[in-house]
């Protein structure tokens, strides 16, 4: 087999063991709930808590892999299994979480930022992982540029700077529509909601001020105008990247901190536990 | 000399002459380079005799006439060399390391040649469970190793270069003599494939030495000289390299000797047609190398339907199916190619006396009619053939490819890259993009690989059968040669923050600031895979080597 194909049947095999695992879960506390056993501080509560912890402990090792790269690419496995094992286990820790709350609402102020931390990782996990799966799709569906985000206002100041040199060989009547429709947009590099709907940014009905024009111009000052409405493109391209790709960076500042919040709370949920 | 003594552009020359010659002051014997010879100073050599003025002085810049101390190590079996020789006075003794050959004099504690460099990678054959991996061979070894089974097809394997150069077909053991008037590393100088003998001055020398645009331009300008070389390639190299093609290899040597008389040795130029669709079929052709694609006619243009390679063989179908007199294709050069013409009397014979290369040959017509067809169907696949032909996709044997459609831009790979190198990546996630498809700036690790040709220390290689092309740091002076000659920006040159020591050679490397020229090694001596790929959280970073797996990454849009 392939590695195309091994991959693929990896991906499938994910799918069904996650499945499997959630039926198991489910079926073994619907079996406790029709024999009544799972009550706050029952032995059957305590292994679900038990079970959650173990699976938030192999969720949070995703991090540490991700921070010692050099070890983990001699015997640690590939990054994407590793993902794949904390987005599932991820899930089922919030099944095992309510499994061990008995379906209940909390009652002391640990146990209600517990599980309010449980859900606000979990959800923002799966909303990032939307993300993940949404934006990349989106920016190469109709896209030509592709830039990283970190270099996008330089990439944008070159455009800038090779649009301002090409317009300045061009006559004033270019030159006068440079500046007042074209100069203004090479500025900065911009975000605009605009592209998670469109991603193109509607560039065509922003070309359209080019087509009328070029049709008054003489042939060297024609392609010189649309040299400028290529360098307009980029840099709309470029913006829809600035836009889009931000997304895929801050919602880690929902995910992370949070599950830092949800570490410490489920330490000082373990001392309590043994202490009183 | 000054700038009043010269003008602008003469200094300019000058500077470039020095550029081009001063890395040769890396190797160990040399006595000196003359300086730049005036077109009279070549006119006295008998070989540029019949050239005009014009094109001496185009040349001259890639010619220079060098001295050699007795015992000097021109190069060495499996190093690329960007230049040929040709003996003005002296002998130089050509012969394959191992019994005559002694390690080169002076290449330090590490010498240049590295045992694994010459391995000769055959053709994955397709066999009997069970069945032995054929093995890696050297020198003598060769012909058994090549022995493939009888139904190994003509095409090259997917993964690794088959043929090797074979400037002289000489039995290890036994070494041979060039006097004045001779020519010698002018096939691996024209093919970019490595140097199959080690050279060494047997007496001090002064020898011409002429660079690969020089050569081509002398050999393209004068009928003389091209049938000159592809005298000395009959003579020294024909016969061991078809020997060595899964084509022939099941032939006699006799055969083969007999065959080499009768072949013509065709050299093509970027964009050159060598058969036209409809035209009469009246040859059979086998590149030797570079690359040829073949286009059928379509509505009122023309669709690329496949591509040769080293090895691989055109005109099996015009000439063994009845009816078809005319060619199906239309086929042009991608780039330099070589190749052998074997007239369509003498197919016949061929295949007539050889039924064994007949079977062969019909599995091949079958791939390309299957091929041609498939492309016709299939408007994307030819226009990515297209797009791999131009842009040396079908040079990789592990080209990086990443998926934008899963790709969340983390730059994990990127980060995996630098941890696993001290902090320096061997790539940036930047490069070409087609459709769904990013192909970083990350070495192809190419099939023939340029950045290999003229690397004065041989400290860019590649490691034995695989496809790792490596640099070691240890004897990489800086040159930057492999980094001007990569065609994909994948060689970095880093400053070290370290001068070169007051003893360096070469002198001229004194004092200034060593560089070290770095690029993906494919994570070699690492003990795993590609750290870009198993890092990649998305699992969209991919090592492709065939067009076949790009077609399986694409995603079309409609």
């Amino acid at each position: 087999m392939g590695t195309f194909s091994r991959r693929k049947a990896g991906f499938e095999r994910r799918h069904w063991l996650f499945a499997i695992a959630v039926l198991a879960c489910v079926g073994v506390w619907f079996a406790n709930v029709v024999l009544d056993e799972v009550r706050p501080g029952s032995d059957w509560a305590i292994g679900y808590g038990a079970a959650a912890l173990a699976l938030l402990a192999v969720a949070a090792a995703y991090g540490l892999r991700r921070r010692a790269m050099k070890v983990a690419s001699r015997r640690g496995g590939s990054s994407s299994a590793w993902l794949a094992v904390h987005v599932y286990g991820g899930g089922l820790f919030l099944i095992l979480v309510l499994m061990h709350s008995g379906f209940r609402l909390p009652s002391g102020w640990v146990t209600w930022w517990l599980w309010i931390l449980s859900w606000w990782v979990v959800l923002g996990g799966l909303g990032g992982l939307f993300l993940q799966r949404w934006i990349p799709r989106l920016l190469t569906s109709g896209l030509g540029v592709e830039a990283h985000y970190d270099r996008i206002p330089e990439l944008v100041a070159g455009v800038r700077e090779r649009a301002d040199k090409l317009a300045a060989q061009c006559s004033p009547a270019v030159q006068e529509f440079y500046l007042r429709s074209v100069a203004p947009e090479l500025q900065e590099p911009r975000r605009r909601a605009l592209y998670y709907l469109d991603v193109t940014g509607g560039i065509q009905a922003r070309l359209r001020d080019f087509t009328h024009l070029v049709q008054f111009l003489s042939h060297e000052e024609a392609e010189s105008l649309r040299d400028l409405s290529r360098l307009l493109r980029t840099k709309l391209e470029l913006d829809a990247h600035y836009t889009l790709q931000l997304p895929l960076r801050w919602w880690l500042y929902l995910h992370l901190p949070a599950s830092l919040l949800l570490v410490v709370f489920v330490a000082l949920h373990l001392v309590s536990v043994f202490l009183y | 000399m000054s700038e009043a003594e010269f003008g602008k552009t003469q200094l300019k020359q000058l500077e470039q002459y020095k550029d081009r010659w001063s890395s040769l002051g890396a190797q160990t014997g040399l006595i000196g380079t003359s300086d730049q010879l005036s077109v009279e100073q070549l006119r006295e050599f008998e070989i540029f005799q019949d050239y005009d003025d014009k094109i001496l002085e185009k040349i001259r810049q890639d010619v220079s006439v060098a001295t050699w101390q007795e015992g000097a190590v021109l190069f060495e079996e499996g190093t690329y060399v960007d230049l040929a020789f040709f003996v003005v006075e002296g002998e130089v003794e050509v012969f394959l390391q191992g019994v005559a050959g002694v390690a080169a004099p002076g290449a330090g504690a590490r010498p240049i040649f590295d045992s694994s460099r010459t391995v000769v990678s055959l053709p994955a054959p397709s066999k009997p469970a069970g069945e032995e991996k054929p093995t890696a061979a050297r020198g003598t070894d060769i012909a058994a190793a090549t022995a493939v089974p009888k139904t190994e097809r003509s095409r090259p394997s997917g993964t690794i270069t088959f043929l090797a150069t074979m400037d002289f077909d000489l039995p290890r053991g036994v070494a041979t003599r060039l006097g004045p008037g001779e020519f010698f590393g002018e096939i691996g100088a024209l093919s970019g494939w490595p140097q199959s003998v080690t050279a060494r001055t047997a007496t001090p020398c002064r020898l011409l030495q002429i660079r690969t645009p020089a050569l081509r331009v002398l050999k393209r300008k004068s009928s003389a000289l091209t049938e000159r070389l592809d005298k000395l390639y009959r003579q020294r190299s024909l016969s061991a390299q078809l020997k060595n093609t899964p084509l022939f290899s099941t032939c006699s040597d006799i055969f083969l000797e007999a065959l080499k008389e009768v072949v013509d040795l065709v050299s093509c130029e970027g964009g050159e047609v060598i058969v036209e669709e409809g035209d009469a079929a009246d040859a059979f052709y086998l590149v030797r190398s570079g690359f040829v694609k073949l286009l059928q006619r379509f509505g009122e243009g023309e669709l690329v339907v496949s591509y040769l390679s080293k090895g691989m063989t055109l005109g099996e179908s015009e000439l063994l199916i009845d009816g078809l007199d005319s060619w199906q294709v239309t086929a042009v050069s991608v780039e330099n190619a070589e190749l052998v013409r074997l007239p369509k009397e003498m197919f016949g014979q061929l295949v007539r006396n050889q039924p064994e290369i007949e079977a062969q040959l019909w599995r091949s017509a079958a791939d390309r009619i299957r091929e041609a067809g498939y492309s016709r169907r299939n408007i994307a696949y030819s226009e990515f053939t297209q797009v791999a032909l131009d842009q040396g996709l079908v040079q990789g044997n592990s080209i990086l490819a990443i998926d934008l459609n899963s790709c969340t831009r983390c730059d994990d790979c990127v980060k995996a890259c630098a941890d696993t190198h001290e902090g320096r990546p061997r790539f940036v996630r930047e490069g070409n993009k087609y459709e769904n498809l990013l192909i970083a700036k990350s070495c192809y690790q190419c099939r023939d690989p340029v950045c290999l040709v003229g690397c004065p220390t041989g400290a860019i290689h590649r490691s034995g059968a695989g496809d790792e092309v490596l640099i070691d740091e240890e004897i990489c002076i800086g040159c930057a040669t492999c980094y001007r000659n990569c065609p994909y920006d994948a060689i970095v040159m880093h400053e070290t923050g370290i001068a070169w020591p007051e003893d360096a050679v070469p002198t001229g490397l004194r004092g200034k600031d060593q560089k070290l020229a770095s690029k993906c090694d494919l994570c070699a001596d690492t003990g795993h895979g590609p750290a870009c790929v198993s890092n990649c959280p998305q699992g969209c970073a991919y090592r492709v080597g065939t067009l076949e797996e790009f077609e399986k990454l694409l995603v079309r849009r409609v």
